[in-house]
């Protein structure tokens, strides 16, 4: 009984703690990973390790689109086909990730209750800058485990941005936690370079700039994308229409995420991908 | 001294009368469940009395801000850790309040050297039905009603929390007649007001009153009311989309509701 008055007390002083650090206080979560030697023999290097999957995320006419491909692998093994690598954190929030699951996965929990314990507990909702740099934080406490060569994470975030000039926004990160806004598109994971440079592509010389294209055409550019990505990406899964196994795409507007319907993706693809 | 039995049964009662006097000026605050969720109603002008906890459990509170406060965030990191750790659907307000707050009141009241939470809380989870909607009202010393469980026959589908013990009961006689099951937010609003203002009216009259006031005064004094205090409401929602039920009504919102 004691005890508990005590640690009811605490509470008093905790109003300003994060939640990772509430998390940490009760032992609920690991403390940052200590960043090892790599001269003593720490691990492999950074540099070696594949982020194996392919995400992608363009700014539209309806806010933001974030697509990722179903693909989880293990070394050259395909683990898993329907996995779902964009993940809602709040009613205008997406994380998407490329890198190793089960850290993603715990970040994006840890994530998602941040935001709504600083909501519950302050009264008012995170800024969006608030929000980008929580991930920011997790990223750099992941540090240690990144440079033993396990725990690698690239994310991708987009929110809309409800201020006084509601816009939708969009960041991605590297490994150590430097966020970075994009003012058009982003993509991380194995197969983003030939993504990138489809978008690029897109956006410059395309019909139109991807910012003006309306739904169908923007689902249209990122199923394209996704399949140019998967014929050169062992790690990349396409869309295999037999087995009914799509991209995630969600997109994020003012009114919040929509999960895009499987029949739709398949309508679109057979549209103008097939 | 204080450890004879005698005078710590007389500290204990000279500190209830204490806390009740501290606690004898705070507007009411009406839950009750509708159809389409639980509202939570109160009438006030200057600080926030009704709070999110978690996915699908509010809070009601008069007292001291500052017990308030720390009451709250309690709860809401008790809740937030167990929804973590396990999941939301693990989050349960009769577990928060029996084994959580409840101990830690009732210690600090008894603890006649140590400072009482200067507090009263209502709490409201969101079910299924209204009838699986869980009311519950934790006092400054640990002691929890509810709106009927484990096999009672009677559920009540609403809360109030109020001043005095006396108005309490009041706004309860009050509901139980008016009450009327699967209402609209709209009725659910009105219902409410009226139990409010029969809580105030009660509140600010001497100790003694027990009779219920007639329809004619409780809806002058709410009218009266409304025209210089906001209205600050909440609602669980029963089937939102998202896990998350909780949504402040503004004041804007409640009146349009009243037209």
């Amino acid at each position: 009984m004691e005890q508990r008055a005590m640690a009811l007390d605490q509470f008093s002083l905790g109003s300003g703690e994060d939640f990772p650090a509430l998390l940490r206080r009760k032992g609920l979560l690991g403390q940052p990973t200590a960043i090892v030697d790599l001269a003593r023999g720490g691990g492999s290097s950074a540099m070696t390790q594949t982020e194996s999957t392919t995400i992608l995320a363009f700014k539209f006419s309806g806010g933001v689109l974030v697509a990722g491909d179903r693909r989880a692998t293990s070394g050259h093994t395909v683990v898993y086909d329907r996995a779902d690598k964009v993940l809602e954190i709040d009613r205008h929030s997406l994380m998407a990730i490329a890198g190793v699951p089960a850290t993603a996965w715990e970040m994006a929990r840890v994530l998602e209750h941040s935001f709504q314990y600083f909501r519950r507990t302050q009264l008012q909702e995170m800024s969006v800058d608030g929000k980008v740099r929580a991930l920011s934080k997790l990223l750099r406490d992941n540090l240690g485990f990144v440079m033993q060569g396990v725990g690698v994470v690239v994310p991708i975030f987009a929110t809309y941005d409800g201020n006084s000039h509601p816009e939708a926004r969009l960041y991605f990160y590297d490994a150590m936690g430097a966020q970075f806004e994009a003012a058009d598109y982003a993509a991380t994971g194995s197969g983003s370079p030939a993504v990138r440079g489809i978008l690029y592509y897109e956006n410059n010389w395309g019909a139109k700039p991807l910012k003006d294209l309306n739904e169908d055409e923007a689902v249209s550019i990122a199923l394209r994308a996704l399949n140019t990505a998967a014929e050169t990406d062992t790690a990349t899964g396409g869309i295999d229409r037999t087995a009914k196994i799509f991209p995630v795409i969600k997109t994020v507007s003012r009114d919040g995420i929509t999960t895009l319907p499987n029949d739709k993706i398949d309508k679109v693809y057979n549209e103008s991908v097939a | 001294m204080i450890e004879e039995p005698y005078r710590w049964v007389e500290a204990i009662a000279n500190r209830r009368e204490y806390v009740e006097t501290q606690l004898s000026s705070g507007s009411p605050i009406a839950a009750l469940s509708f159809r389409d969720g639980i509202l939570f109603l109160t009438l006030g002008r200057n600080r926030q009395k009704i709070f999110e906890i978690y996915d699908r459990i509010a809070m009601g509170a008069i007292g001291h801000p500052g017990d308030i406060e720390r009451l709250r965030m309690a709860a809401i990191e008790l809740a937030s850790t167990e929804g973590f750790t396990r999941s939301a659907a693990d989050v349960s307000l009769r577990r928060l309040a029996h084994y959580s707050l409840s101990p830690v009141m009732k210690n600090a009241f008894e603890q006649v050297y140590g400072a009482p939470f200067l507090a009263r809380l209502v709490f409201g989870e969101i079910g299924p039905t209204p009838d699986e909607d869980l009311f519950l009202r934790v006092e400054y010393d640990g002691a929890i009603a509810t709106n009927g469980s484990g096999g009672a026959p009677v559920r009540q589908h609403f809360a109030v929390l109020s001043a005095t013990t006396a108005s309490n009961e009041l706004m309860e006689t009050f509901l139980r007649d008016s009450y009327k099951i699967d209402m609209e937010l709209r009725e659910a609003v009105r219902a409410a007001l009226d139990a409010w203002s029969v809580g105030h009216l009660g509140g600010t009259r001497s100790n003694g009153e027990k009779q219920l006031p007639d329809r004619d005064a409780i809806a002058k004094h709410r009218d009266e009311q409304l025209a210089t205090a906001g209205i600050e409401a909440a609602v669980l929602e029963r089937n939102a989309s998202s896990a998350i039920r909780y949504r402040a009504l503004t004041d804007e919102e409640a009146r349009s509701l009243l037209a």
